[in-house]
């Protein structure tokens, strides 16, 4: 990441063309050369063409706009695309948002129980609370422990004393950031045996490095997450190296968000990997 | 290695031996240079559109071709991120084109926005819908369902809603935009394919 990053209203101004030459190659240059000024710099271009497209923008600043991005029939083009997924996703989330009129559960509980005495229907609405609450509570505990037991393994794991040494049944995996993968197909690991590990070299493009890293493994669409506070590089600083026991990695895709750590302890940039674990 | 040729610009006088030299130069590792390499076209274009120059993707593909020429010697003398170099060649692009830039564009008719809708326009609207659920079905059903939950508010209420969403998959905001960009941008590239190949078809 740069050390004076852009602020959002340097961007805008960029985007919209009112910023003078030096300002402007000083941000062409980070966006060709840091991955997190030009994620931000994309990012914001969206934030802008949807300002436009709500209205948002003031008189001068909608002038501009028109004439940076809606100035070639491709331009028109992409503009309506991007106005057709708003419009798409407005109309899905007002669904959405819609109460359920008929049918529920509620609804056909009310109609099992009607005529009965006044006291059985809050009986079995507590009871079916409470069983849920119960369900939610034991799943929720069960992954809790699994968690917990796995972040002290996975810590140790990490520690650059067994970083030195190489046990037998460990295989490697070279994962880039989504930032240089967008159009790649998904890193698959498979599953390992039982007892065995696998070391994700996750490759670090920012122009930085750092004493230390921290990464937030999670599994898409669960709220299992395991942060692993203190990960380091390998021998060449191109890759940071992080061990996971086997048992850890279950079937499904994984998001790590791994970031920098300065001497002073503050958090610096971040890289996003993802990859599937089959099998 | 085929591949990897196959990303080269198909109108571009660059040889195949000066684009090896390219690769290595952006970066030793192959796999690595063909994504810097791809990364870079892209990136470049861009500059060319926010300077508003005619032809972005002709430019760039002038600026590897003027790079080609001289990436033997580079490679072995020149110092710095060669991204830089490949920059500054762009700058020098855009200096020298400035009659190729357009100063004015009228506002009449292209407030797209603005404009009433015609037939024509109607009939575009349905296929650029039905490509848009075409390329939905594509997408992961997590990616599908943040992508349109990202977009689903407008105004103070959009606000509110990505930081409840950031908040929920334990991310910051900053984190969510941009994993909502990268999502959008393969989505468009998906509709913008799907309405060339049925317009084509037609």
């Amino acid at each position: 990441m740069s050390e004076n990053p852009i602020t959002e209203v340097k961007m805008r101004q960029f985007l919209l063309g009112t910023l003078d030459d030096i300002e402007r190659q000083q941000i062409e240059t980070l966006f060709i050369t840091d991955p997190s000024s030009r994620e931000r710099l994309l990012a914001a271009e969206q934030d802008l063409i949807e300002d436009y497209l709500e209205g948002s923008l003031t008189t001068a600043d909608r002038e501009s706009f028109l004439l940076h991005y809606a100035d070639t029939p491709e331009q028109l083009q992409k503009l309506r695309i991007t106005q057709t997924v708003r419009e798409w996703a407005i109309k899905k989330g007002t669904a959405a948002d819609r109460p359920i009129a008929t049918t529920t559960i509620w609804n056909r509980l009310r109609d099992i129980l009607q005529g009965r005495p006044v006291f059985v229907v809050p009986l079995a609405v507590t009871a079916i609370i409470l069983i849920v609450i119960a369900a939610v509570w034991v799943n929720r505990r069960t992954e809790r422990n699994h968690l917990q037991v796995g972040s002290e393994e996975i810590a140790r794991l990490n520690d650059p004393a067994s970083l030195r040494q190489t046990p037998p049944l460990m295989s490697i995996v070279v994962l880039s950031p989504l930032s240089v993968r967008s159009a790649e197909k998904e890193a698959e690991v498979a599953k390992p045996a039982t007892g065995s590990l696998v070391e994700l070299r996750l490759l670090w493009l920012q122009k930085e490095d750092y004493p230390k890293y921290q990464a937030v493994v999670r599994r898409v669409g669960s709220d299992e997450s395991q942060t692993v506070p203190a990960l380091y590089s390998d021998a060449d600083r191109s890759a940071i190296r992080m061990r996971l026991p086997a048992h850890f990695l279950r079937r499904g895709t994984y998001l790590v968000e791994l970031s920098g750590i300065d001497a002073r302890g503050t958090v610096g940039p971040t890289e996003e990997y993802k990859f599937i674990v089959s099998g | 290695m085929k591949d990897l040729y196959e990303k080269m610009p198909r109108h571009s006088a660059v040889q195949p031996d000066s684009f090896d030299e390219i690769l290595a130069w952006l970066n030793p590792d192959r796999e690595l240079a063909a994504k810097l390499y791809v990364q870079l076209r892209h990136d470049l274009t861009k500059i060319f559109t926010w300077n508003r120059c005619l032809d972005p993707e002709g430019l760039t593909d002038e600026v590897f071709d003027r790079v080609a020429k001289k990436v033997h010697q580079l490679m072995h003398t020149y110092e710095g991120d060669p991204r830089l170099f490949f920059y500054g060649v762009a700058r020098n692009l855009i200096k020298e084109i400035p009659k190729r830039m357009k100063t004015q564009v009228s506002l009449e008719g292209s407030d797209f926005a603005a404009t009433p809708t015609h037939k024509a326009e109607d009939e575009k609207a349905i296929l650029r819908e039905d490509c848009l659920q075409l390329c939905l079905q594509e997408l992961s059903e997590e990616k599908r369902e943040l992508i349109l939950a990202y977009y689903a508010k407008e105004k103070q209420a959009k606000i509110d809603h990505r930081t409840e969403m950031a908040q929920r998959l334990g991310t910051s905001v900053e984190t969510l935009r941009v994993r909502a960009h990268r999502i959008r941008g393969g989505l468009e590239q998906c509709i913008e394919r799907c309405i060339k190949s049925r317009s084509s078809a037609e």
